[in-house]
């Protein structure tokens, strides 16, 4: 029998935006991270706030759990539902509602896929800035539940940079407005506070966000090397130089061999230990200069081979291939695990040390590319789902990763989220009074613990464990 | 290449038409995935409704060129198909178009019913005939040319000159319903000076029964094109459907790996072009630009076979500007049949591609029988009348017509 919870639900949205078939709710089961997985009791796709709200309030009177969901690429378990809650797909809220040109805004529903609003704004010259590599797919909400990133966040800054404004739906169906279109906010920062809080705090159901000019001038550059450190220290030299490019990413040999395989392969020679790919824009003067630092940068260093994009269509290939790197891993490895440590970017050289040491350890291949710029690494830790010892030993060779991020003053995610996956790291990270406030503003939010329960937050008699 | 190599990056989502159309997961290729997955593992995931979900699937394939590592889910969906039974009502209708298709007799008949169902006494009759099927063809009808010149085009081009450097393919579709672009792509062809021959025996591709899940039939009707092609001895078999196209480039799969068939399938899909990859390869004359502004929907299996830039040089150089529509590559939701088997799906998708048609666009060219039958019918649902879908070589045509190229001017003087 039907709780009497769902009929309620099936009311206020429409009994086919509610999905029950056990066939269903499997396809609903995981996320980008394929090292969990739960099957929800029930999936609803809401169309508007209001109906958002009414599901909200029938849910909290029942106390059951929910967990939103756009396009469900998260890598850390963010949108992997726990057991018995249910799913909130945003897939029907998907409408670009106004373009205000002259304060450079755009008001959003959370279902809108990121490069969509780069699409609706670029016949006026203007961009959405924060572009992670899964923006033709991610959606604006999933963005800001994660504070996303990309390789252009670099010079323009990531998600919390870009939101301005956004409606949110409280755990007991309350709506509130959060932030300021037109000036910084009076009081403190509610709306810094729920970007990035994965889902754990509320429920984004419009947002209003900034556009940026698309810069008059840019330039693309590929740098090749024998050496993977090599191309570590033309990293550190280019920003000590003090340029910022739009972008700095970089790929080592095995990331090259996969995304070779792929859908846009560039043509890379196959035996490169390391590529740079470096965008540089701004005023054309400006960018000139600071490419022929960049090129005098890399030619101090051990480079096989530097080139400049001649046309767009080459620029498009060489960042499609990038961009695609994750997903190319299929093409070398049945799965992959892919880690988002930070460090601080004058230690690269020893960071790339230590994971191969952790490889070699392990016993597991690991692939890396990653925001070279900003020291956000991304190695990617290639593994058989079959093989039980391999998943065990990838978690614990993660694990290892992260505990150095850690040591060396760095950070355990940049921009992928704590979500199931990095739970047990967060007591390494943080100590016990930092946990503690985090989560006292957790249980002020969400007293009854139903939003994302079992994520981003090491429950209370466990975290006190791991702070032991 | 299986199932499980997914490595459930999402990257397909977008590009795939049924799950932007529906917002569900099970309706992406992702999803499709998954149920695949489940329903090879446990008997209790074989339910109507899985069924229904992977059977939405268009195999339109923009989810192979959009996954960073080549899952084939349209190919896999299109072997799921072939394994469970031709149980539903749309599988049954399918059956039947299947083998009208199969034969000249079956194809002269649909031609016939087709023409009936072109006046409304006709019509009327055709819509008492069954439920389902009648609604879904009356959509359809209403995308048909304005009229259809009795015959297949066969019986007016067949000739088996010999020594021919070119083999014309020339459908079923094709040669019943858009008997005049067969007639169209000769002459270009000639006009590129290839010399063509059309022999009789040639047969449907055979895209629809594998799509419906009978490979065997398919695998005859490869096997009877593939001596038809071998008896001309020509350099080259050139179709001019999208969708005929690939299938006919797939040949060598429906063949055990090794065997002879599988070798003369191979020798067989190397020579096959699509009349538009062959007169990009020897290009017809640069006509002078007209005021006519076009826009070029992207049939997915156009797509597939990477010639969508080869398509707007050709109306480039026959003097036709061109006004992009967004996401011109988008499934029309045709797909072979789909729109008579799924007509609700096929509906949404028809209108979704109407609406991006440009404002100020009065015709739209597209290089598969299904898109032109599906887009010209949507045009008449969603609110744009005065819209023509034409195959981009019947556009190239007129305009080489026109300037004198192929007979014309000097026609009408
Ligand atoms: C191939 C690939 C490349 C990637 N590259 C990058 C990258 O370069 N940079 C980067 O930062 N990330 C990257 N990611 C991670 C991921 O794409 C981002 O985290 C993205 O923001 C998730 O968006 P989504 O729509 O898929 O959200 P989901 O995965 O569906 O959800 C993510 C989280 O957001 C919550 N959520 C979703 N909608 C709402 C809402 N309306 N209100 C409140 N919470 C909500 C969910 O509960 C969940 O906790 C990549 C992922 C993949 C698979
Ligand atoms: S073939 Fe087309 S309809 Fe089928 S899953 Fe792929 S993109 Fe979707
Ligand atoms: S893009 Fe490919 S690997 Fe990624 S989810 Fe889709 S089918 Fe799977």
């Amino acid at each position: 029998m039907q709780p009497k919870w769902m009929t309620s639900i099936e009311e206020i949205v429409g009994q086919r935006h509610v999905l029950t078939q056990p066939e269903a709710l499997a396809t609903y089961a995981q996320d980008g991270y394929t090292l969990s997985r739960e099957v929800p009791l029930a999936v609803i796709l809401p169309g508007s706030t209001s109906e958002v709200q009414a599901v909200m309030k029938v849910l909290s009177r029942h106390g059951v759990p929910v967990v939103a969901r756009g396009a469900g690429t998260s890598l850390s378990g963010g949108a992997i539902p726990v057991a018995g809650s249910v799913v909130l797909h945003f897939s029907r809220m998907r409408q670009i509602h106004h373009i205000d040109w002259e304060n450079r805004l755009v008001e959003v529903d959370p279902g809108v896929v990121n490069q969509d609003i780069s699409r609706a704004v670029a016949s006026e010259g203007f961009f959405y800035a924060p572009d992670p590599s899964s923006q033709r797919v991610c959606t604006i909400g999933g963005n800001f539940a994660e504070n996303s990133g990309g390789p252009h966040c670099l010079k323009y800054g990531v998600t919390v940079n870009h939101i301005v404004m956004a409606d949110i739906v409280l755990a007991n169906g309350n709506l509130r407005r959060l932030g300021n279109s037109t000036a910084d906010p009076d009081g403190p920062d509610w709306l810094g506070l729920l970007i990035g809080s994965e889902g754990t705090l509320g429920i984004a159901t419009r947002l209003w966000l900034r556009i940026t000019q698309r810069p008059i001038d840019s330039t693309t550059v590929l740098a090749l090397f024998d050496h993977i450190d090599e191309a570590s220290y033309a990293v550190s030299e280019i920003i000590a130089a003090g340029i910022i490019p739009a972008a700095m990413e970089m790929m080592d040999g095995l990331t090259i061999s996969a995304v070779e395989r792929g859908a846009y392969p560039v043509g890379y020679p196959t035996d490169l230990a390391a590529v740079l790919l470096i965008e540089l824009d701004g005023e054309p003067g400006l960018t000139e200069h600071e490419t022929q630092e960049t090129l005098h940068r890399l030619a101090l260093r051990q480079v096989r081979q530097v080139v400049k994009a001649q046309n767009a269509t080459e620029t498009n290939l060489w960042w499609a291939n990038r961009k695609t790197a994750f997903g190319a891993m299929g093409l070398i490895s049945p799965r992959y695990y892919v880690q988002d440590g930070v460090i601080p970017r004058h230690v690269l050289p020893d960071a790339l040390k230590t994971i191969r040491t952790i490889s070699q350890d392990y016993g597991i291949r690991i692939a890396n590319v990653f925001h070279a710029g900003d020291g956000n690494l991304h190695p990617l830790l290639l593994y058989d789902n079959h093989d039980k010892s391999e998943v065990e030993r990838v978690k614990q060779a993660g694990s290892d990763i992260l505990d150095y991020c850690i040591s060396r003053g760095g950070s355990i995610t940049g921009e992928h989220g704590i979500g199931l996956e990095k739970i047990s790291e967060m007591a390494s990270q943080f100590n016990r009074q930092e946990l503690a406030a985090q989560r006292a503003i957790k249980d002020a939010f969400d007293p009854t613990q139903l939003l994302n329960p079992g994520k981003l937050l090491p429950m209370p008699g466990r975290c006190i464990d791991y702070a032991n | 290449m299986n199932v499980d190599q997914c490595v459930h990056c999402g990257l397909c989502l977008t590009a795939c038409p049924t799950y932007e159309a529906t917002g569900l997961e099970m309706e992406s290729p992702r999803g499709r995935l998954v149920l695949l997955n489940n329903w090879a593992a446990n008997a209790n995931f074989q339910s109507r409704d899985a069924a229904q979900w992977l059977d939405d699937c268009l195999d339109c394939r923009a989810c192979e060129s959009a996954c960073p590592s080549n899952i084939p889910t349209g190919h896999l969906v299109e072997e799921w198909r072939s394994t469970v039974p031709l149980g539903t009502a749309n599988r049954r209708l399918l059956l039947g178009l299947s083998q009208a298709v199969g034969s000249p007799r079956g194809l002269k008949r649909l031609q016939r019913l087709i023409r009936i169902g072109q006046n409304p006494l006709g019509r009327w009759a055709l819509s008492k005939l069954g439920s389902l099927l009648s609604i879904a063809t009356g959509d359809v009808l209403d995308g048909l040319p304005p009229s259809i010149l009795p015959g297949l085009s066969r019986e007016s081009l067949t000739t088996n000159m010999p020594n021919a450097d070119t083999m014309m393919f020339v459908g079923c579709i094709m040669d019943a319903v858009y008997n005049q672009s067969n007639e169209h792509t000769a002459a270009l062809l000639r006009l590129a000076g290839h010399t063509v021959t059309v022999p009789s025996n040639q047969v449907c591709c055979g895209a629809l029964h594998r799509h419906g899940g009978d490979p065997a039939t398919t695998r005859r009707l490869a096997k009877a094109n593939i001596k038809a092609y071998e008896a001309t001895g020509a350099q080259q078999v050139v179709v001019n459907a999208a969708g005929c196209g690939t299938t006919l480039k797939e040949y060598p799969t429906l063949f055990e790996s090794g065997s002879e068939w599988h070798f003369r399938a191979i020798s067989f899909s190397r020579a096959v072009r699509d009349v538009i990859q062959t007169l990009a390869e020897r290009p017809l004359a640069q006509l002078t630009q007209q005021s006519t502004t076009i826009t070029v929907h992207d049939a997915c299996h156009h797509t597939a076979q990477n010639l969508n830039q080869s398509t707007r040089a050709l109306l480039e150089r026959a003097g036709f500007s061109i006004r992009e529509m967004p996401n011109s590559t988008r499934c029309c939701g045709s797909a072979g049949v789909y729109n008579l088997t799924h007509p609700s799906m096929g509906r949404t998708l028809a209108q979704q591609k109407v609406s991006d048609i440009p404002p100020e666009t009065q015709i739209v060219a597209a290089a598969n029988p299904g898109c032109i039958l599906q887009i010209q019918a949507g045009t008449r649902h969603y609110g744009r009348n005065t819209v023509t879908v034409r195959h981009p070589i019947d556009l190239a045509y007129d305009a080489y017509r026109a300037a004198g190229y192929l007979g014309g001017v000097a026609d009408a003087t």
